[in-house]
């Protein structure tokens, strides 16, 4: 479904990734794991348009989408739940989730029933669904993170990038994210997820890729990943 | 008395005017942190290409096309003059671009329609209606009625429709637009049409009242300006209340003090503002949560 080859991209001068291959096929849960500053949310950036690329081939279900800015990426079915949330802070809960579907309700990708899909939204983060006429920025971090996620859902996207879902949330929030990307993956949503909770994201993920300064080190299924003994020292902690 | 309050009322029909010219200022700050400092040439062209049209077409008619103009006229500027700025993320390069633009339609204007001051013929009759004792030209309710409409009008696009929330996305975050699927750098085009399409409204509506010309535009564009920083380049209808805080004051120091110096309370009103409430007197803090 999203497969990269070679991609070099960077800000600036400065190069972050030093030739990126991965793939991720229909259905299938595949993270990247890695410490901070390896080129885990640098690698999303790139993929979403949100920085070009400076050699590499993208490709979206066939269709080389590489150097595209980001809306045409989004107009062919990425999605990309960005590093920091990035909510709309200025509208509320509800307008934040219908532009999700901005190309949906503007006729780039088929349209289907937006408003239930709105609904399905809130059942799934009942959270969202108590401040949906609240203005985004006023939500807390944990609520931002999930209606960041829901906004990114409503493209019905055929990849969804999920950059830190975890990140900064408390632990009951952090165990509910990752009960609704299982249950995502459950549904055949395909998505890519970077995270730093690596146990957590292999224990979810059908494969796994391991980034360290701009490369991909190991992969492999997200099984045989965790009891790999050099991805046990660095990533998961050798106690466990 | 009588004299206060027919200076009030009068002032407020020309605060309205500076208002909308402000209102356009605002549109484009918010989706790209620019302006257009040609906005009062902006006014200026829309009021003179109103003004050969209307022997033509009636001022009804003439409206939509100077609409029509305004948005092109609007979308020119962003493109020459202020998208290559955004792109290469330059600091001053829009200000330079968007000032020599304006220059060079002014210079256009002079050379078409000369630099005389010219009558607009008003659409409405010219003999003022009495309430109280103090006089109010029916040409003056229509600004305030055409100004307020056309606000509400963007205001009611931005809240309800699927593009308007994309152009209040684009305001929030022009990165995360982009990720949902907005072309933001057309939003930003759009913003530049919509600020002119006010301008060259503003125009039409304020000429049969004063005259129009080639040089209208230059303090017109100033004062709406002031009115932005006054009533805050982020505060929606702020300039409303700026705006009529402006032409009020105007009125009242030009009968009082002297018509000389009737520009100075506005300018020192937006240097009080720059130095005790920079965001501007209704401009709110950016709601932000980390």
């Amino acid at each position: 479904m999203l497969s990269v080859q070679g991609l070099v991209a960077g800000y600036g001068r400065v190069k972050v990734l030093h030739g990126i291959s991965l793939e991720v096929s229909e259905g299938q849960l595949v993270t990247l794991i890695g410490s901070n500053g390896a080129g885990k949310t640098t690698t999303l950036r790139a993929l979403s348009g949100m920085i070009r690329p400076e050699a590499g081939r993208i490709t979206l279900a066939g269709a080389d989408i590489t150097g595209l800015p980001s809306f045409q990426i989004c107009r062919r079915g990425l999605a990309h739940s960005p590093e920091g949330r990035r909510v709309f802070a200025n509208l509320p809960v509800a307008d934040n989730l219908l532009l999700g579907a901005f190309t949906r309700l503007t006729g780039a990708r088929p349209k289907g029933d937006v408003l239930r899909d709105r609904e399905r939204m809130y059942e799934l983060f009942p959270r969202l669904a108590e401040r949906r006429a609240q203005y985004a920025g006023t939500l807390s971090g944990g609520e931002q993170q999930m209606l960041a996620m829901a906004r990114a859902l409503m493209l019905n996207p055929q990849v969804l990038l999920l950059d830190e879902p975890s990140m900064g949330l408390a632990p009951k929030l952090v165990e509910e994210v990752f009960s609704i990307i299982a249950r995502l993956k459950r549904e055949k949503v395909t998505m890519l997820l970077v995270e730093q909770f690596a146990a957590a994201a292999l224990d979810v993920a059908d494969f796994g890729y391991v980034m360290e300064n701009g490369r991909l080190s190991v992969s492999g299924p997200a099984a045989s990943l965790k009891t790999d003994p050099a991805v046990r020292a660095a990533y998961l902690g050798a106690a466990h | 008395m009588e004299i206060l309050g027919q200076l009030i009322v009068s002032g407020i029909a020309v605060g309205m005017i500076y208002g909308v010219i402000a209102f356009g200022y605002q549109l484009t700050f918010a989706t790209s942190k620019t302006l257009n400092f040609g906005q009062g040439e902006a006014l200026m062209l829309g009021s003179l290409v109103g003004w050969s049209l209307v022997a033509v077409t009636g001022y009804l008619l003439m409206l939509p096309i100077v609409l029509a103009f305004g948005l092109l006229q609007g979308a020119i500027v962003e493109r020459l003059g202020v998208r290559q700025a955004i792109k290469t993320k330059s600091e001053a390069g829009w200000i330079m671009a968007t000032i020599a633009l304006g220059i060079i339609f002014r210079n256009l204007a002079e050379n078409i329609w000369g630099r005389d001051a010219l009558k607009f013929p008003s659409p409405l009759p010219e003999a003022p209606l009495s309430f109280a004792g103090i006089n109010v030209l029916p040409m003056e309710l229509a600004i305030v009625v055409g100004a307020i409409a056309m606000m509400v009008a963007v205001e009611v696009f931005n809240r309800r429709s699927i593009y308007g929330r994309a152009v209040v996305a684009t305001a929030g975050d022009r990165d995360a637009a982009g990720l949902v699927g907005v072309n933001t750098s057309l939003v930003i085009t759009f913003s530049y049409a919509l600020s002119s399409l006010a301008a060259a409204f503003a125009g039409v509506l304020i000429a049969p009242v004063t005259l129009t010309g080639a040089t209208m535009g230059g303090v017109l564009g100033l004062k709406g300006f002031a009115v932005a920083i006054i009533g805050g380049l982020s505060s929606g209808f702020g300039v409303v209340v700026g705006g009529l805080i402006l032409g009020i004051t105007e009125n009242l120091t030009g009968f009082y003090l002297s018509t000389g110096y009737k520009d100075v309370p506005g300018l020192l009103l937006l240097l009080l503002v720059l130095s005790l409430k920079p965001s501007g007197l209704f401009g709110k803090a950016a709601i932000k949560k980390v």
